[in-house]
């Protein structure tokens, strides 16, 4: 979900570098970003696994999704910055 | 009886200069030269704060890393602004405002009064010898053209120019003032001997500081009166040691409106300027002996007595320094134990004070912490509301059990508690974020982050109305068991708990771990709860467990509640947006709008 909402969102940043009226992302920034949503992810897996509650368990679930779209958002965003 | 005293502070020191000036037309000239002095240390200070720009918090924190530290920021700073009372009243009001630790302050303080006896060697080395009218005449007209320049450190350094200018224009007319005294009136008559004579002219000095505002005025005009004969030497060092119990009267007005904190650095102020004029006065002697060998050393004439007295007054507050330095733990300890933290008052703004107002980058941390503290009232009322203790919420391991087991009514009148706790706080923070759009043309970016902090304080101002609302039915439904309607407002309470514990574990986070981004987490697991109270209320309704009226406050409540914890939620995403620009955007895209977060609770997550 919500590549096509990222490329607009990035195409208005892109203009607002262009005009002086953002900061430029550099790619390092972007791979610390990941690193930490990485950790999260990594957290949250270990959470699901020592969970025994099925309504607590669904709640995590709810919080992994949500941290995967983070993760591809951002590795997509790392490759068009390349 | 302030706004008495305030016309009083006016029009008597006017209606002294009238009489003065009739009795001796010959002062309007010293009186024009310490006008025009003082209007130098107000231009100085106006150029320094355009040059630090919005890096004075840097400055103050690197600054205040160590005692050495802070005594040579006080010495730089004062010397610059020629003010130490500047620097004292500044550094109280930093250090109320939550930006340096006490013991930096005194370090401040202490260099600070190192620092003012440069005004002593500025007027006696070089303000006496040289015809300084002829430097400071083309400074003042370059000073000019600069100061109507649009780049800001071109401005700032205009009016440190003007400011330099007109304190030496000053001096060159108390100088010219003091000559014409010369064949008039001569003060010297009026000087006294012996013990009598320090003591009345150390009251004098001190008196004439309160006055100006300034020991640096009231020691070139000291200096000035000295070198013009109409006083003795040994009163200059009994005016000299009195100028500096004087300042401190500034610094003790300035901690009128401070804190704890602030009180004990001007009272540890005023024990370093006491302890230092009563050890300067018990061995005067042995000083002035001391300032005769150093003056021979140094190649100073014997009869050079305003060179002497700059000596003197390094000598004796250097003095002071290496006394009270070695002491500075104990004077910390002594203060906190005189003047006990008292309990702060949660109604009252605790970190927003008007001495900060020109320094934009200060009054931003200042209302970051404001913020925070109605964040702490805000959430405190919220969690009270439905009748749950922060203590509980925040320490429980099962909080769902936690809830359920919160029956007792907490005794609350959220109407009245509103008004002291969070109206209070948020009109001081609208009306200082208001006083700091000032600052839109110089620094827009610091503005920008005060009007989101503004925003967000709106926020939580919201939230707690929201739970206002559900105050009644929360006491109705979940002090005593009601059956199903109490498992809902159960299950409400704790959603609310959940964002509660949500916030505070990203504040625990380390900075450089935490993101706003695991909100976004925080907002899907919401929606998905929110998603399936409302079926499990449909639930009960079919299973006539629950009835309407039951039901339809409790889906009016649940709305409330969102909003509640929508606002939280916004709150934590705006007080934990990272700071740096780069940081900020990146996060501002990766972020997921209310519709990607509704589809992510919707669909239901990949087990794993």
């Amino acid at each position: 979900m919500g590549l096509k909402k990222l490329a607009d969102k990035v195409a208005e940043y892109q203009q607002r570098l262009a005009a002086g009226q953002a900061k430029k992302i550099e790619p390092e920034l972007v791979e610390h970003v990941l690193d930490k949503l990485r950790r999260k992810e990594a957290d949250l897996l270990a959470d699901l696994a020592s969970e025994t509650d099925d309504a607590e368990r669904e709640e995590v679930e709810h919080k992994l999704k949500v941290a995967r779209e983070h993760i591809e958002r951002a590795e997509w965003l790392q490759r068009e910055l390349a | 009886m302030t706004s008495v005293l305030k016309n009083y502070s006016v029009i008597l020191p006017l209606a002294a200069l009238v009489l003065a000036f009739w009795f001796s037309p010959d002062l309007q000239e010293v009186a024009a030269g310490v006008a025009i002095f003082l209007f130098g240390i107000l231009m100085l200070q106006d150029g320094f704060k355009l040059l630090s720009g919005g890096n004075l918090e840097r400055l103050l924190g690197a600054a205040t890393r160590s005692t050495p530290r802070a005594l040579a920021f006080g010495l730089v700073s004062s010397t610059l602004v020629q003010s130490s009372s500047l620097v004292s009243v500044l550094t109280i009001s930093f250090l109320s405002a939550g930006l340096i630790s006490l013991i930096g302050g005194i370090g401040i303080v202490f260099g600070a009064n190192l620092g003012t006896t440069t005004g002593a060697w500025l007027v006696a080395a070089f303000g006496l010898r040289v015809d300084i009218a002829d430097y400071a005449m083309p400074m003042v007209a370059f000073a000019v053209v600069l100061v109507f320049q649009k780049a800001r450190p071109v401005r700032g350094f205009g009016y440190v120019l003007a400011g330099a200018g007109f304190l030496f224009l000053g001096i060159f007319y108390m100088k010219d003032g003091f000559e014409a005294f010369r064949d008039g009136l001569d003060l010297s008559r009026y000087a006294m001997p012996g013990i009598w004579g320090l003591l009345v002219y150390t009251a004098l000095g001190a008196a004439a500081t309160v006055i100006l505002q300034s020991s640096h005025a009231t020691m070139v005009l000291v200096i000035t009166a000295l070198a013009a004969g109409q006083i003795s030497y040994e009163n200059a060092i009994a005016l000299a040691v009195g100028a500096n119990v004087g300042t401190t009267v500034t610094a003790m007005i300035g901690a009128v409106g401070a804190n704890v904190q602030g009180k004990r650095l001007a009272i540890a102020h005023l024990v370093f300027n006491l302890v230092t004029a009563a050890v300067a006065l018990i061995l005067v002697s042995p000083l002035t002996a001391l300032v005769d060998v150093v003056a021979r050393v140094a190649g100073v004439g014997a009869e050079d007595y305003a060179l002497k007295l700059a000596i003197f007054h390094t000598i004796f507050n250097t003095l002071g320094v290496i006394l009270m330095l070695p002491l500075t733990g104990w004077l910390v300890s002594f203060l906190e134990r005189r003047l006990p933290e008292t309990k702060p008052d949660v109604s009252r703004p605790r970190h927003l004070n008007a001495a900060i107002d020109d320094y934009p980058e200060t009054l931003e941390s200042a209302l970051r912490q404001e913020v925070s503290h109605l964040y702490d009232n805000a959430v405190k009322l919220v969690l009270h509301g439905l009748n749950l203790h922060r203590e509980t919420v925040v320490d429980a391991s099962d909080l769902g059990a936690a809830v359920r087991e919160s029956r007792e009514p907490i005794d609350l009148d959220i109407g009245d508690e509103y008004e002291r706790r969070v109206k209070t706080l948020y009109t001081a923070i609208v009306d200082f974020a208001t006083r700091a759009t000032r600052h839109r043309e110089n620094a827009p970016e610091v503005v920008a982050r005060i009007d989101a902090l503004r925003d967000m304080a709106g926020g939580l101002v919201r939230s707690v109305k929201s739970v206002k609302h559900i105050r009644k039915n929360v006491l109705r439904y979940t002090t005593q068991e009601t059956g199903a309607a109490t498992e809902l407002y159960d299950a409400l309470r704790t959603e609310v708990a959940r964002v509660v514990v949500a916030i505070r574990d990203l504040d625990s986070a380390a900075p450089d771990e935490r993101s706003t981004l695991w909100l976004d987490q925080e907002a899907a697991r919401l929606a998905a709860s929110t998603r399936k109270g409302e079926r499990r209320a449909g639930a009960l309704i079919r299973q006539g467990e629950l009835d309407p009226s039951a039901a339809t406050s409790f889906l009016n409540d649940a709305s409330y509640a969102g909003a509640a914890m929508h606002e939280l939620l916004a709150a934590a995403r705006a007080y934990f947006a990272e700071p740096d620009r780069a940081a900020a955007e990146l996060e501002g895209l990766l972020a997921l709008d209310e519709d990607e977060i509704g589809a992510a609770a919707g669909r239901g997550a990949p087990g794993e």
